[in-house]
């Protein structure tokens, strides 16, 4: 009888043993994946029950904070009150729907350590600051309401810099979300953004990249006066189309008549006319390698440090050195160029500050629960981008766009305006409004970028969106 | 190993509860109150209850046994009381009645010796029956049977309209109907055994021989159609193969067995709605996550969530787990323990089992080593049913885990096992 039953053991035990070698499936390789399944109701808890530090605008103006749950002192609810102003900045930490902003960045300084983890425990014995850290942000309020506003419910986004330091002071994409809809409570509503074909969670200011049109002459004039190869007042021909090398296309201007009076233009004229014909010949002359040189230098083609997350701006100088045409194309901002509107920023907060790049931020301190500083950020010289004879020829040009040029309507009474419309051609839809330019008035300064996607005309539109910006951060 | 080393291991135990305790209340920023000395009193009073019984009427059995089942025992408390510190009270309380009962069986059994059980094999059998039928009483009557969540297995006792207790009967004609079969089948295993009939390639035994199995193929059914109750019918057929096939030593018997009782799942699946949903939530636990695989999937998020170390006691979520004190106590000891503490606790089983096993293997009679299987056999299988339905290895059967889950009934019919064992254990050595 002893076999059966020896046998009967092992069957049982051999079953106990496959449970074992199960549970360690289940719970250590194909774990995670339970674990982060979106299903899984845990994430959302943890997540709930640590606190949170504030953020809160330039002034102290709170923008998120945390809050004990009524009759419970380990849940805290995170609330944005206001809403989607800030939304794309801010982001979210969501189990639904990912992360995104600030919350995510600095997730880490924001969270408690405060908590029975191995770090916490060891943090507390340290004797370790513990408590959840704010953030200061260097939003101005005022400026990023007025984005809000002059953009409307069109489609866009608006990014505003101190040129002398790189704090940016407002950073709106639109259309914007209340990140409150993305903690969870209302799956549906949240499934609707990030359903909306006019992709609200996508923030247009850092994580999109669109042909910048004319605005980009801006670096093919930076790029020529730099090589020395011409001064505002070269003169160049002015035919009715450009005819470019091996190809059978042409670059109109986009009036789709002469720049000048036919004979010959002065480049400061073509820049203050946005005159693609010439824009297009000194693509030709200068040529892929010297555009490519300066676009770089003002940051495209890699990542920009900033406090989130910034897609790269192109400009594909390996693809154009063989293809004039291309070249001249892209010399005029169209083609195979793309920038964000934090890039665009970037360019005329550089030519504003005398031609030296600053490391935009968007924190400029973290801050205890007893308000004390933890720590701060200092403006941050990242490179010289052109040379400061070249920063001020430009901003002669530019202001002459303002003045007299395609971009009036960015004009301030009793401030220094200067700027650069862009009209960026899409096939078979209405084209990307831009406008990049900066103001000075006593003291204060500030650059903005403008994009209206599929707005028409730059000047227009998103030069008198740029004013109304700009104005507001002189006046306050 | 001695009786003292044993002592020194229930101390150990009750430690642990009191450890348990007090670490589920400092997770949840409390300091231990009464709960944890209560704890590790009634821990102390249960096993200390059953090892001084043991020293008296089983002086000679196995050291390991009552270690293994109070740590068990005590790992499903320090959860429960976890998860719900009223179902922990209730616990401890069913925990010193079943020791009570416990050292009662071990008396008897020390006066008459295992060989009494075999003696009334048949009283034992209509008991058991009798028992069985119990939760079909009318639920108007004071003492009648109530269904929860479909499956008709509760008798409830009231007193003037006040529940003063629900049990499971089922849970305890169990080991009756173990008791019965070990005593007939010692007495009928040749006869079992010699094939004399052929059908074919199939050798048979007498038919009249056979009536055992289409006994137990015909109990199970009538549990599975009356009490809507798969797991027992389940574990009652499983535990009546294994038995005969230590019996006789023929795989025919477990075979057939198995092909039987498949094809009575089969009809049921197709009958039963209940029966249909819990068979859909294995296969595809996700096509219907919001229905019928909530549960499973939920334990399934809680053994990832769980991973290697756990979450650690009472910072883990497991009360996002359905029927986490009882069916899913499983999975919320590996989420908060994580896969080191659940392999440890199927570990603890497999340990148990084997020195159940052991004392099955070195009795000196064949009804001994029958009623030892048996016994064993009961909590292997109970154990693979549950934790199995739990991981999603089989379809989930609401059967609960030895010694662990809540539950009065469950834990009383376990230890009274262990004490049965543990007396088979001391005859081994007289």
């Amino acid at each position: 009888m002893n076999t059966p039953i020896r046998r009967l053991a092992f069957v049982l035990l051999a079953v106990l043993g496959l449970i074992v070698l199960d549970l360690t499936y289940l719970q250590v390789i194909a774990g995670p994946r339970y674990r982060d399944d979106l299903r899984n109701p845990r994430l959302a808890a943890s997540r709930s029950s640590t606190e949170r530090g504030p953020i809160v605008s330039r002034e102290g103006i709170i923008l998120a904070e945390s809050t004990a749950e009524p009759g419970s002192v380990q849940t805290f609810v995170r609330s944005y009150p206001e809403g989607p102003l800030y939304g794309h900045a801010i982001g979210y930490t969501s189990l639904l729907f990912g992360n995104a902003g600030l919350e995510s960045a600095f997730g880490r300084d924001l969270s408690s350590d405060s908590d029975l983890t191995m770090s916490g425990i060891i943090n507390a014995l340290l004797g370790r600051e513990q408590g959840a850290q704010g953030i200061r942000l260097t939003l101005a309020h005022a400026v990023q309401q007025s984005a809000q506003s002059a953009l409307e419910d069109q489609i866009g986004a608006v990014v505003a810099i101190e040129p002398a330091t790189g704090e940016v002071l407002a950073l709106y994409s639109a259309p914007s979300f209340d990140p409150t809809v993305l903690l969870g409570d209302s799956p549906a509503a949240g499934d609707a953004l990030a359903a909306d074909p006019s992709t609200p969670l996508r923030d247009r200011t850092i994580d999109q990249i669109l042909a910048p049109g004319s605005a980009f002459k801006v670096i093919t004039t930076a790029a020529v006066l730099e090589s020395g190869a011409a001064n505002p007042d070269s003169r160049y021909p002015d035919p009715i189309a450009l005819e470019l090398p091996g190809s059978t296309a042409v670059i109109r201007n986009s009036d789709r008549g002469r720049c000048g009076d036919g004979t010959d233009v002065a480049l400061a004229t073509a820049f203050r006319r946005s005159c693609n014909t010439v824009f297009g010949q000194i693509g030709l002359d200068i040529g892929a390698t010297t555009i490519g040189n300066t676009a770089e230098a003002f940051g495209f083609n890699s990542e920009i440090s900033f406090d989130l997350p910034v897609a790269r701006s192109v400009f594909p100088t390996g693809s154009l050195v063989t293809d004039p045409a291309a070249t001249a194309q892209s010399a005029i901002g169209q083609r195979d160029v793309q920038a964000t509107p934090l890039q665009m920023a970037i360019v005329a907060a550089t030519i504003a500050n005398d031609g030296v790049v600053m490391r935009p931020y968007l924190v400029s301190e973290s801050f205890d629960r007893d308000l004390n500083i933890l720590s701060q950020t200092n403006p941050v010289e990242l490179r010289r981008a052109v040379s400061p004879g070249t920063a001020a020829v430009l901003t002669e040009l530019m202001t002459d766009v303002v003045e007299a040029g395609t971009g009036q309507a960015a004009r301030i009474a009793g401030a220094v305006v200067g700027g650069k419309t862009g009209t960026a051609q899409i096939p078979g839809a209405e084209p990307h409004a831009w406008f990049i330019g900066f103001a000075t008035m006593d003291d204060r300064s500030i650059a903005v970028a403008v994009v209206v996607e599929n707005g028409g005309s730059g000047g227009t539109v998103a030069a008198p969106i740029a004013r109304r910006v700009m104005q507001t951060w002189l006046s306050s | 190993m001695s009786r003292n080393a044993e002592a020194a291991l229930l101390a150990g135990a009750a430690v642990l509860a009191a450890l348990g305790v007090s670490i589920v209340r400092a997770a949840a920023g409390e300091t231990p109150d009464a709960q944890t000395a209560l704890t590790f009193l009634v821990v102390a009073l249960a096993f200390g209850s059953l090892h001084l019984a043991f020293r008296q009427w089983a002086s000679k059995a196995s050291p390991y046994l009552l270690p293994l089942a109070a740590l068990i025992t005590t790992v499903g408390l320090v959860e429960v009381f976890r998860l719900d510190p009223r179902s922990a009270t209730l616990q401890r309380w069913w925990l010193l009645i079943a020791a009570a009962l416990g050292t009662g069986v071990l008396a008897l059994l020390g006066r008459y010796g295992t060989d009494v059980l075999a003696r009334y094999r048949y009283l034992f059998l209509a008991a058991a029956l009798a028992t069985f039928m119990l939760p079909l009483l009318p639920s108007r009557w004071p003492l009648g049977g109530i269904a929860v969540n479909g499956s008709r297995l509760w008798l409830r006792l009231r007193i003037f309209d006040t529940t003063v207790v629900t049990f499971q009967p089922g849970e305890v004609a169990k080991l009756m109907l173990v008791v019965f079969m070990a005593s007939y089948l010692a007495s009928r295993r040749v006869a079992l055994a010699s094939m004399t009939r052929k059908i074919g390639p199939l050798a048979l035994p007498e038919p009249r021989q056979l009536s055992p199995l289409a006994f137990a193929w015909v109990a199970s059914l009538v549990v599975l159609i009356y009490q809507r109750d798969l797991g027992a019918s389940l574990l009652l057929l499983a535990v009546f193969a294994a038995m005969l096939y230590a019996a006789t030593g023929r795989a025919a018997y477990p075979i057939v067995g198995g092909g039987l009782f498949l094809a009575g799942t089969l009809a049921a699946v197709q009958v039963f709605d209940h029966v249909q949903r819990r068979f859909d939530a294995w296969l595809h636990p996700w096509d219907d996550f919001a229905d019928s695989g909530y549960q499973i999937g939920q334990s399934l998020f809680a053994l990832g969530s769980g991973s290697l170390t756990g979450s650690g006691l009472g910072l883990g979520r497991p009360d996002f787990i359905p029927s986490a004190t009882t069916d899913f106590l499983f999975a919320a000891v590996a989420e908060e323990t994580g896969l080191a503490g659940s392999v440890a606790v199927v570990a603890a089983f497999a340990l148990l089992v084997t020195v159940g096993f052991g004392i099955a293997l070195r009795a000196r009679d064949s009804y001994r080593k029958l009623l030892a299987t048996g016994l064993t056999a009961v909590i292997a299988i109970q154990t693979i049913l549950i934790i199995g339905g739990v991981i999603r290895l089989l379809p989930l059967t609401g059967i609960t885990l030895p010694f662990m889950s809540y539950g009065g009934s469950a834990l009383v019919s376990n230890v009274i096992a262990i004490a049965v064992l543990a007396r088979l254990s001391h005859e081994v050595s007289t």
